[in-house]
């Protein structure tokens, strides 16, 4: 498929955040894991070490730890526009965890998706607009080609 | 504040100029440059590949071109019949008492870039022998552009007092045998 093919949008930022303050757009996150099975032993040492200590410095972010019998331990974050993310922890260490989840923090949530154009502004100008008569001399005479004065 | 509304702003931005170029003792080199960045819209500071902005571009006295050197004699254009033993050759000076435009016009197809939208800038290309253009045409040019080679003078356009006027190295005796 062709690049034009996929799906697109322009680039965005959510209600302008970051530029009077920010707001993580991260609203939840919840780690769901097996208490026995060997694939969530990573999920299992991050939720010792690290997990209070990310929701302690994301006050803004909801974190909900979930053991249920589970073969793919998984990190379902959701965010302030709705959009929701599933992220599959199996046989990751409680490094790439770490990794991870400070990932989804920063993202705004929006769609991962090819950006048309990589730049983008809501003032497109300040001076007016360009048009084919900017910055050109006027002129009054009549265009074409220079006929003999009629006798 | 911009006193019109968006609509007429875009409209405003994105029209289609036309441009008149006089061909009056002009190399077609140097006409089909004009043309070719006028005809893509790269002169325009909104250029972008995939935005159509090209302008039309009228080109009048195409039969009054001026080539330099002996490119009137050896340059050759080569077409080819599809048929066998169809290969054509013809010269300048040949193909240019058969068609005033086509010199210009073979010029301006090689500048563009080999693509989907060649023959559509081709067809904004308005190409003229002589400098009678319809009405229609007239009504629409917004700008005449400068030609590249300043028009050189005959000796018969030059008057009297200029002539004698002129500045001269020598002054040759009375006696002096002009042959």
């Amino acid at each position: 498929m062709t690049s034009r093919g996929t799906p697109s949008r322009f680039l965005q930022s959510v209600l302008q955040n970051g530029v009077g303050r920010y707001v993580c757009q991260l609203k939840r996150i919840s780690l769901v894991f097996s208490k026995k099975g060997p694939s969530s032993l990573g999920v299992r040492e991050f939720i010792e070490e690290g997990v209070v200590d990310y929701a302690k410095n994301n006050p803004g972010t909801v974190v909900y730890v979930s053991p249920q019998p589970c073969r793919v331990p998984k990190l379902v974050a959701e965010y302030l526009n709705g959009n929701v993310k599933e992220e599959a922890l199996t046989s990751k260490t409680s490094q790439q965890i770490a990794e991870l989840i400070t990932k989804l923090t920063n993202q705004s949530g929006l769609d991962i998706i090819r950006i048309r154009k990589p730049f983008h502004t809501d003032s497109p100008s300040i001076q007016g607009q360009w048009h084919p008569f900017t910055n050109r001399p006027r002129s009054i005479e009549p265009i074409g080609p220079q006929k003999p004065p009629a006798s | 504040m911009s006193s019109f509304t968006k609509s007429a702003q875009q409209w405003a931005t994105f029209a289609r100029s036309w441009y008149l170029i006089d061909a009056r003792m002009q190399p077609p080199g140097k006409i089909a440059t004009m043309c070719a960045i006028r005809l893509q819209g790269k002169h325009k500071p909104i250029y972008h590949a995939l935005s159509d902005i090209g302008d039309h571009v009228v080109v009048m006295n195409t039969r009054h071109i001026a080539f330099s050197g002996n490119k009137w004699e050896q340059k050759m254009y080569s077409s080819h019949t599809q048929y066998p033993g169809g290969f054509k050759q013809v010269t300048a000076t040949q193909l240019h008492l058969k068609d005033p435009k086509a010199i210009v016009k073979l010029a301006v197809y090689g500048m563009l870039p080999r693509n989907l939208h060649r023959r559509t800038m081709m067809q904004r290309l308005h190409l003229f022998p002589e400098d009678d253009l319809p009405e229609d045409i007239l009504q629409s040019l917004t700008e005449e552009l400068p030609q590249p080679r300043e028009v050189p003078r005959r000796l018969d356009e030059y008057t009297r007092e200029e002539r004698d006027t002129f500045p001269r190295l020598w002054i040759p005796p009375e006696d002096y045998k002009m042959i």
